[in-house]
């Protein structure tokens, strides 16, 4: 194998995409499980298993392990339980996503404790604040003249900020930063050969997110804050069109219903007719 | 008496049950009406029920659609444990919103859109349920492959569920050895039990570790078989895809099963412009 910066075969990154989705997927099946405890108002809704698709990221190749620990999560505990929540499961996709990537890339050697511990509560911090983000852009889209409402924006600005600092002091300590500072070392050295791989050092580390991709990055998360907002705001669609006069409200519901049809059913005949001239 | 009902429960939720679910849950209804259908098909009706409900508010529509969701579940014979799990987010969560609402000087009217936004996501979930785990997971992810979903996912969906029970039965074996040679803290006092807990906690944390080097040597096994029947490249190439998706096939029982689904959703449309609320 080369020791170039980030060189990673793709039966390599088959590999850490398999190992990390079945590790995540099985620990977020049992924490979908725990019930989550609360305490007065307080809920303490821990990513208890964030830890093991962290050592990963940190171990191997980052995207792969990201890619792996979301899919995981989203087959594991959300399809396979039926709790598939549809367009909304984008968000915590992308935002778990983009969280362990980025801290996966941060860490450039693994035997440094200190990054390692910096960036595994790094990682929460980011994660959190980004699903806080959405949250907050949800609640000013969802309700009409969002500042009209006396107390709403302080209201829902302060639990958003209290739940983050809580998760964040929680879950970003006792389980994110303590077990990676346990398992990240221990594993070094140990489970890379088990794959086939050369352990990371600071020469053959991958190399930081480019600037396209941080760009993507970005443009992925506004679209999955617009898909939120859009889940949870959009539904006044059909509302304000039946203050149109009965009969346009009619042939509109008309028109749409037979555009889905049509889109469907030619969907449909050219994916057959692609699938049988193969 | 409820000691003895703790630990019934307690015997019942154990990692092998939870096997044995999530196994029934995956291969054990493969005779129901539901799985036998088209799972292109079912995918659409999904996708119908999982997104037109966020636009209605109506309650008798949402009524409807509620009821014939509850009916395909029920064909569809899912497993309790996930019935269960349903039942457990959606009752705490709105029952949890109208006990705070209450203390905000909320009446019967916050129930009723309550019970609106319930509606909304229980259809949603049961839609997802019927489909997700009523079907066989290797005809659900042969009907992503064919709408053209990234392969990966559908190789996750199918790998999964195969995993899964070998995953669960590794970490209780690992999880049990911990226990035999180590020694739990006496939770007799307070302290004593939060050292019991911080006691469990680190040993689920700890038998991780054996269980990711276990779980690494089996993806290098599984991604090197893979690897020999050409999976990259198989993936991606239409021939072997007509050759994989060609026992997929839509004839007279999806016609029924659709005819079914529009003609219940019109009527709740028309009983719900007669009794006009």
């Amino acid at each position: 194998m080369s020791v170039t910066r980030g060189s990673y075969t793709q039966s390599q990154k088959l590999m850490t995409f398999v190992l990390s989705m079945s590790l995540y997927g099985l620990a977020t099946l049992i924490s979908e499980l725990i019930p989550s405890v609360q305490v007065g108002i307080v809920e303490f809704s821990v990513e208890f298993f964030l830890f093991i698709p962290l050592a990963i990221a940190m171990l191997f190749d980052p995207l792969s392990a990201a890619l792996g620990a979301a899919t995981g999560e989203l087959v594991f505990s959300e399809i396979m339980l039926g709790q598939f929540g549809g367009i909304g499961e984008l968000e915590k996709f992308l935002t778990v996503t983009i969280a362990l990537y980025v801290a996966g890339t941060l860490v450039k050697d693994p035997r440094n404790m200190k990054a390692v511990a910096l960036v595994s509560f790094g990682c929460t911090a980011l994660q959190l604040a980004m699903s806080a983000g959405v949250d907050i852009c949800k609640v000013a889209f969802a309700v009409e003249e969002f500042e009209a409402v006396p107390g709403l924006p302080e209201s829902v600005y302060f639990t958003e900020g209290f739940a983050f600092a809580n998760d964040l002091l929680f879950s970003g300590i006792l389980f994110c930063m303590l077990p990676t500072m346990f398992l990240v070392p221990r594993l070094y050295g140990k489970i890379e050969p088990l794959l086939g791989m050369k352990p990371r050092t600071p020469e053959n580390a991958p190399a930081a997110p480019s600037a396209g991709l941080v760009i993507a990055a970005v443009a992925c998360f506004a679209v999955a804050v617009a898909v939120a907002c859009f889940s949870e705001a959009g539904f006044s669609l059909i509302e304000w069109e039946a203050e149109w006069a009965e009969s346009e409200t009619a042939i509109f519901t008309g028109i749409v219903v037979s555009a889905v049809v049509a889109l469907v059913a030619a969907f449909w005949a050219h994916r057959n007719a692609q699938l049988r001239s193969a | 008496m409820i000691e003895k009902i703790s630990e019934s429960v307690l015997d019942k939720v154990s990692v092998d049950f939870l096997r044995d679910q999530v196994l029934k849950n995956a291969y054990g209804n493969d005779d129901t009406p539901i799985a036998a259908l088209d799972p292109r098909v079912l995918l659409l009706w999904y996708l119908f029920f999982g997104i037109v409900p966020w636009f209605l508010n109506d309650v008798i529509v949402l009524l409807g659609f509620f009821i014939l969701t509850v009916v395909t579940t029920r064909v569809a014979r899912v497993a309790p444990l996930v019935l269960f799990v349903f039942a457990l987010g959606i009752f705490s969560q709105t029952g949890y919103t109208f006990i705070v609402s209450l203390f905000f000087e909320g009446d019967l009217d916050t129930l009723l859109s309550l019970l609106v936004l319930t509606l909304k996501v229980a259809t949603c979930s049961l839609a997802s349920i019927t489909v997700f785990s009523g079907l066989d997971p290797d005809r659900l992810s042969n009907g992503l492959l064919w709408f053209g979903v990234p392969e990966r996912l559908s190789f996750s969906i199918a790998f999964a569920y195969r995993v899964l029970p070998i995953l669960m039965e590794e970490l209780q074996n690992i999880l049990l050895s911990y226990r035999l040679r180590g020694r739990a803290p006496a939770h007799d006092t307070l302290a004593g039990k939060v050292r019991w807990l911080i006691y469990q906690v680190r040993i689920v944390i700890q038998s991780f570790y054996p269980l990711m080097l276990n779980t690494a040597k089996r993806s290098r096994t599984t991604v090197e078989a893979l690897e020999l029947k050409g999976y990259r490249y198989a993936s991606t190439n239409l021939k072997v895809l007509k050759i994989k998706l060609s026992s997929l096939h839509a004839g007279r029982r999806e016609a029924v099963f659709v005819a079914i689904s529009v003609a219940w959703v019109v009527l709740c449309f028309v009983v719900s412009k007669i009794v006009g609320l």
